[in-house]
């Protein structure tokens, strides 16, 4: 059957273009910089990038889940506490008004200067690179949430309050499905900024003991004048943050499949 | 008349600098830059002096003098050719080196390696060993060379590592809390708010790079030696100037970096002279530096794990000359 096959076969077509294009740009870096001469000190070729991922990928491995453990504490954090929030913003006009404009602070704080000061009230350590990966990652996550919970059907709100449904269960059963593709929305950019403030986190507010996190890696190899293992250490956060969204997609998925349009 | 006697000296004058310029025009001047690896402070004051005196000119150079700060180190500037010159230190020219580039230093400010550990007073230590075994919090910034000394020297497990960001904040804010600093500089500042410091050299650990070394390509050494030599020579003159009076050059960088006070520019001027005096025999003049010295630095190098062993530089390529006669 024609349909069965084109079924099974679909993931390719997911699959090969970004693979293609990975290669294509990858060869190209290669050879541009092998042409142009230019010393690994001051950008390395994918090649030696790939040597120093397998000098000690154990090392690598460990490193990224040491990030990865601060990185899902953050987002997690941000995905509850993001959610809250928008639904406590949604409730009244007068709420909204009052309290919206200072979770903007959120976004606009610098990580980088309010990390040394989670370091004197939180001390150094998982703790201080977590929060820092929740403050980048989680207005994201109101904002789309609270967009989402605003744009109810209105016909359907009418619906609802016809058949005399309380608050919760217009929320539970509404309101929330409603702003579900709005959620999954802010849940993707905050699952590659809680990588990020992971990793500047870890520049300034880890314990320097045990496993290095990739944050330390980065200075540290960047310090010595090692460019390959910091593109590793690079592509190694990439991959984790991909992780993540794939995660953030999969579950949109699940959720939307069967009635939204997005996901069909 | 008056204004006729003026006339007079104006042709004068402009005769005599018609003049200056036909001697100076023999051989024109090189322009160069030298990149600083932090914001203008005392420990580039004899560089500031060169350049206010007219050293630098008088010995055929026109140098413009850069300004660093916190980020990528200056080697990396020099090696791929966007400045001639720059200030780093001897443990980043032996690692510049294991990685291809070719940088080598002609010039050190500092003998003795001006970083330290800065704890509290109060703890009564007596050493560097007593820090690292008295608990607490210690913070070094992520990836130092001599991090990684002290902690294969001392060990770690008694005291709690965290990355050093800058500043004296938490310092001031934690009567447990030691820090990495400049001797001459952070312990200053934290005095002057009200804290306790106290300091250890790190270089009494046994590991003591050269610091403020000048570095250039050893491409620019081979084909024009008379321009480093000159540049050295420029420094040496500048130096020694800048140590028997500092306000010149101290007035000229508070003007380009307004966070620092003018007492404090002085303290420190005066705070670091020890440091940047070579010790012993008379003949070791100013910015001299050893063979012997960067012997050993390469071999700690490869010791902590540094750099490899293959990668290893010969020491006599990490620096040329004798410093600033």
């Amino acid at each position: 059957m024609p349909r069965a096959r084109s079924n099974r076969w679909s993931w390719l077509g997911a699959v090969l273009p970004p693979v293609f294009v990975f290669v294509v740009l990858t060869l190209a870096a290669e050879v541009w910089l092998r042409v142009r001469d230019v010393k690994p000190f001051i950008v390395p070729t994918p090649s030696r990038v790939f040597s120093a991922v397998r000098e000690a990928p154990g090392d690598l491995l460990a490193s990224t889940c040491k990030t990865a453990a601060a990185a899902l504490i953050g987002f997690g954090a941000s995905a509850l506490a993001g959610v809250a929030v928008a639904i406590g913003l949604s409730s009244t006009r007068l709420i909204r008004n009052a309290f919206y404009p200072y979770t903007v602070f959120f976004q606009t704080v610098p990580v980088v200067a309010i990390a040394p000061m989670l370091v004197i009230w939180f001390e150094a350590g998982l703790q201080s690179v977590a929060i820092c990966a929740f403050i980048v990652s989680v207005f994201p996550v109101i904002a789309n949430t609270l967009a989402g919970l605003l744009s109810t059907d209105p016909a359907l709100r009418d619906l609802f309050k016809l058949y005399g449904a309380g608050p919760l269960s217009r929320l539970w059963k509404l309101r929330l499905p409603w702003a579900l593709p709005n959620i999954i929305t802010g849940l993707r950019i905050a699952a590659g900024l809680s990588v990020i403030g992971a990793i500047v986190g870890e520049f300034v507010a880890t314990e320097l003991s045990g496993n290095a996190g990739l944050g330390v890696v980065i200075a540290t190899s960047a310090r010595y004048g090692r460019t390959d293992r910091v593109f590793a250490a690079i592509l190694a956060a990439s991959l984790l943050g991909l992780l993540m969204l794939c995660a953030v997609n999969l579950v949109g998925y699940l959720s939307l499949r069967r009635w939204h349009a997005s996901e069909q | 008349m008056r204004w006729e006697k003026t006339l007079m000296h104006i042709r004068l004058a402009s005769i005599l600098v018609m003049l200056c310029g036909l001697v100076g025009g023999a051989r024109a001047a090189d322009k160069v830059t030298i990149a600083l690896n932090w914001v203008p402070e005392p420990e580039f004051g004899g560089i500031y002096q060169a350049q206010l005196d007219g050293t630098f000119a008088k010995n055929g150079l026109d140098v413009e003098i850069k300004p660093g700060g916190a980020g990528a180190p200056t080697w990396q500037r020099v090696a791929s050719g966007q400045v001639e010159y720059a200030v780093a230190s001897a443990d980043e020219v032996v690692i510049a080196r294991a990685n291809g580039a070719d940088v080598v230093a002609i010039f050190t400010i500092y003998q003795t390696c001006p970083q330290a550990i800065m704890t509290h007073a109060s703890r009564g230590y007596k050493s560097l060993a007593d820090v690292f075994n008295g608990g607490g919090t210690l913070a070094l910034e992520i990836g130092l060379p001599y991090g990684k000394f002290l902690e294969k020297k001392y060990g770690l497990s008694k005291v709690k590592r965290i990355p050093y960001t800058g500043g004296i904040a938490n310092f001031l804010a934690d009567a447990n809390f030691s820090q990495q600093c400049f001797v001459f500089s952070e312990p200053l500042a934290a005095k002057k708010s009200g804290g306790d410091p106290q300091t250890f050299l790190v270089a009494d650990s046994g590991y003591n790079p050269y610091t403020g070394v000048i570095i250039t390509r050893s491409e620019i050494a081979k084909a024009k030696p008379d321009q480093v030599s000159a540049m050295v020579k420029s420094l040496g003159d500048g130096w020694r100037a800048y140590q028997s009076d500092a306000k010149r050059a101290n007035d000229a960088m508070g003007k380009l970096n307004k966070s620092m006070d003018a007492e404090t520019f002085a303290a420190a001027a005066e705070a670091q002279k020890p440091l940047i005096q070579p010790p012993g025999p008379e003949n070791l003049v100013l910015g001299t530096m050893t063979s012997e010295r960067w012997h050993d630095l390469v071999g700690q190098l490869v010791d902590l794990g540094i750099i490899d062993k293959s990668k290893a530089p010969a020491p006599n390529e990490c620096f040329i000359g004798t410093g600033g006669k």
